[in-house]
C-alpha cells in the first residue's frame, strides 16, 4: 500500500480537491502511520500560525523600549554587515529590519559615511592648498634687475679711503703689479 | 660731628638712619660698579699698545656739565697740519688699525705702508679678515681730491670733527718712542670721544683712540716702525692689469650726490648719530652701477653702498642677523658689513661707529615690511597657479 506522501501536507494545507480529498481521507482512515504524520504536520503549522501571530506584538514592544530611552541615552546597536538572507520572506525581514532602523534613528545622527568622507577630503584639500599658498607666498616680492653679491672686497677699499685710515688716494683698489719688496724704498 | 655720631639712639637717631641709607647707596652704586669695570672685556681707558706718557684727562664714564672745556685753536691747528702731513710727509710705517664695534670679537688690519709726498701711495695689507687683500695696493692721488690721510685724520674730516666736537690741546707724550703732541676731542655732554698723538716733528699722525659714550674703547690705531724719508715708492709701472673692481668716480660734492635722488637713489643728507653726507663715488660693475655715500661727524664713519637689483638666493660668507629689529646679513668674520635688499635696490652698509650708531642707520634705511596674511596668502596662490600652468 502507497502512503500519502507529498499529499498529506497537501491535505493539511486545504489544497486538494474533492475527488482527490476523498481518497486521501479514505487511506488517513486505514492507516495508522499516515494518520500520526497528519497529526505531526498539524501541530507544526498550529505552532507557527502562534509564531507569526505574536512577532507584530514584539516588534511593537520593541519600539515602545527603543522610544523610552529618548535622545542621549545609549547608541545604536553597532551595525553588522548585512547577511545575505535567502528564502521565503527574506525580502520582507530585510525591508522590516530597514524601517526598523529609521525609525530608531535619533535626531542629530550624522550622515553616512561616504558624505562624511568627502567632507574631510575637502576640508584637508583646502587646508593643505592654504599651507602651501602661505609658505610659496613668503619670501618677498622679486623685484627686477640683477642677483647680487655685495663685493666686500672692493667696498671695504672704497670704505678705508672714506674712512682716511688708510691711506689709499686717487682711484681706489687697483691691486699694484709690482713686487712689494722692489716698491720698498 | 655730631651728626655722625648721635648718642641719644643709634638705631632710631634719623641722622644715623639716613648716614645708612646714604651708606647703602653708595654701595649700592660702586658694587655694581666695580664688577662691571672688573668684568668688562674692555676697559675705559685702555693701555696703548705703545708706551705712552699722558697727561691727558682719563675718559669720562658719566658727563659732566665740569669736564666741557673749550676749544683749542692750538688744538685745531695740530689736526690741521696732521691732515696736511699725511699728504705732504713721505713716511713709511706699518700701520694697526683694532675696532671692537657691532661684535665683541673686533677686528684687526695691519697694513704696510709706503708714501711719496705729494703723490703715490702703496698699501699692503698683511693681516686681515676676508674683507681684505693681502695684494699691494697702488693709489695716486696728483690733485689732492681724494681725502687722503692717516689713521683717519683727513682735511675733510678734521673740519667735520671741529664741528661736531670740542677739540682741546692735552699735552705732551710720547708714540712710537716718538715726542707726540696730544689732541683731544669731547662731546658737548663732556665724555671723551677721540685722543690723537701727531708727531712732534712732523705732526703725522701716529696714534688714535676713539670712545663710545660709556667710555669705552671702540677703536684704536697706531702706526708704528715709522720711518720718514724723502725716498718714494718705486715708480708704479705703467698699464698693468686691468682693474676688476672698477674705477671709482671723482669725489662727488654734496650737491651732485643730492641731485642723484632724481635719478631713483636714496641720498639722505644725514644719518642718525649726527653723520652728515660729506663724500661719494659712483663706479660700474658687472652688475650696474653702485653708488657710495660717505657719512662722518669727523670721528665715525659709515659707508652706503647702493646697487639696483636684489641680494643673490645664496650668499656665500653671509649671515643672516637681525639688526634694529630688521633682517640683514652680515660678512662674515667680523661682521662690520651689513646688507640687505628693500625695494629692488641692495643696500650695503660698511661703518666705523659705535653700534649704537650703526643700529639706529639700519633703522632709519629702507626696509621690506613683511606682508600680510592675505597679501601673503594672495601671492602664493598666484606662485602655485604659474608653477602648475603648463602655459605660463
Amino acid at each position: 500500500m502507497s502512503h500519502l506522501g507529498d499529499r498529506l501536507s497537501a491535505l493539511i494545507d486545504g489544497e486538494l480537491d474533492g475527488a482527490e480529498r476523498d481518497r486521501a481521507s479514505a487511506h488517513l482512515a486505514s492507516c495508522e502511520q499516515c494518520r500520526t504524520e497528519a497529526a505531526e504536520l498539524r501541530a507544526l503549522k498550529r505552532k507557527l500560525s502562534t509564531l507569526l501571530s505574536r512577532a507584530p506584538a514584539e516588534a511593537a514592544m520593541t519600539r515602545r523600549l527603543i522610544a523610552m530611552t529618548g535622545p542621549g541615552g545609549p547608541l545604536p546597536p553597532r551595525r553588522r554587515l548585512p547577511r545575505l538572507a535567502t528564502g521565503p520572506g527574506a525580502a520582507d525581514r530585510r525591508k522590516t529590519r530597514r524601517e526598523t532602523r529609521r525609525e530608531t534613528r535619533r535626531p542629530g545622527f550624522r550622515g553616512p559615511v561616504r558624505r562624511r568622507y568627502l567632507v574631510i577630503g575637502a576640508v584637508s584639500l583646502v587646508v593643505g592648498l592654504s599651507t602651501a599658498a602661505f609658505t610659496a607666498g613668503g619670501g618677498g616680492q622679486a623685484a627686477p634687475g640683477p642677483r647680487i653679491t655685495p663685493p666686500v672686497e672692493m667696498y671695504s677699499v672704497e670704505h678705508a679711503i672714506t674712512t682716511g685710515e688708510v691711506p689709499f688716494s686717487g682711484p681706489s683698489g687697483r691691486p699694484s703689479v709690482a713686487d712689494s719688496d722692489a716698491t720698498q724704498p | 660731628m655730631f651728626a655722625f655720631n648721635c648718642p641719644v639712639n643709634r638705631r632710631r637717631c634719623p641722622v644715623n638712619r639716613r648716614r645708612d641709607a646714604l651708606l647703602t647707596a653708595v654701595l649700592a652704586v660702586a658694587v655694581p660698579g666695580f664688577l662691571v669695570t672688573a668684568c668688562s672685556g674692555q676697559t675705559p681707558v685702555s693701555a696703548s699698545p705703545q708706551e705712552t706718557t699722558v697727561s691727558a684727562s682719563p675718559a669720562g664714564g658719566t658727563p659732566s656739565p665740569e669736564a666741557r672745556r673749550p676749544a683749542s685753536a692750538l688744538a685745531a691747528r695740530l689736526l690741521t697740519q696732521a691732515a696736511q702731513a699725511a699728504v705732504l710727509t713721505s713716511y713709511q710705517g706699518e700701520e694697526i688699525i683694532s675696532h671692537w664695534g657691532t661684535t665683541s670679537s673686533g677686528s684687526v688690519l695691519v697694513s704696510d705702508i709706503w708714501h711719496a709726498s705729494g703723490g703715490q701711495t702703496i698699501t699692503q695689507t698683511l693681516t686681515a679678515g676676508t674683507a681684505s687683500s693681502s695684494e699691494p695696493y697702488l693709489s695716486s692721488d696728483t690733485d689732492g681730491r681724494w681725502p687722503e690721510g692717516v689713521l683717519g685724520v683727513t682735511t675733510q674730516l678734521v673740519r667735520l670733527l671741529e664741528t661736531h666736537y670740542v677739540v682741546v690741546y692735552a699735552g705732551t707724550g710720547s708714540a712710537d718712542n716718538r715726542t707726540a703732541q696730544i689732541v683731544e676731542a669731547w662731546r658737548e655732554n663732556g665724555s671723551l670721544a677721540a685722543r690723537f698723538w701727531l708727531d712732534d716733528a712732523t705732526k703725522l699722525p701716529l696714534e688714535r683712540e676713539v670712545f663710545d659714550t660709556a667710555a669705552h674703547v671702540i677703536s684704536e690705531d697706531v702706526f708704528i716702525n715709522v720711518r720718514f724719508s724723502k725716498l718714494a715708492p718705486a715708480a708704479a709701472p705703467a698699464g698693468g692689469p686691468s682693474d676688476p673692481q672698477g674705477p671709482w668716480t671723482d669725489p662727488l660734492p654734496a650737491g651732485q650726490l643730492l641731485a642723484l635722488r632724481a635719478s631713483g637713489w636714496l641720498v639722505p643728507p644725514e644719518l642718525p648719530g649726527g653723520l652728515s653726507l660729506f663724500t661719494g663715488a659712483q663706479t660700474q660693475t658687472t652688475t650696474g652701477t653702485v653708488l657710495d655715500l660717505g657719512y662722518s661727524d669727523g670721528l665715525s664713519v659709515v659707508s652706503l653702498f647702493e646697487q639696483r637689483g636684489n641680494l643673490a638666493a645664496k650668499l656665500a660668507g653671509w649671515q643672516k642677523i637681525t639688526v634694529a629689529g630688521h633682517e640683514i646679513y652680515a660678512a662674515e668674520p667680523d661682521q662690520r658689513s651689513l646688507t640687505w635688499a628693500s625695494r629692488g635696490m641692495v643696500y650695503t652698509v660698511m661703518a666705523d661707529a659705535p653700534a649704537q650708531t650703526v643700529d639706529n642707520v639700519i633703522g632709519v634705511l629702507p626696509h621690506d615690511k613683511p606682508p600680510g596674511f592675505w597679501k601673503r596668502m594672495s601671492r602664493g596662490f598666484s606662485r602655485l597657479a604659474s608653477w602648475v600652468n603648463p602655459f605660463g
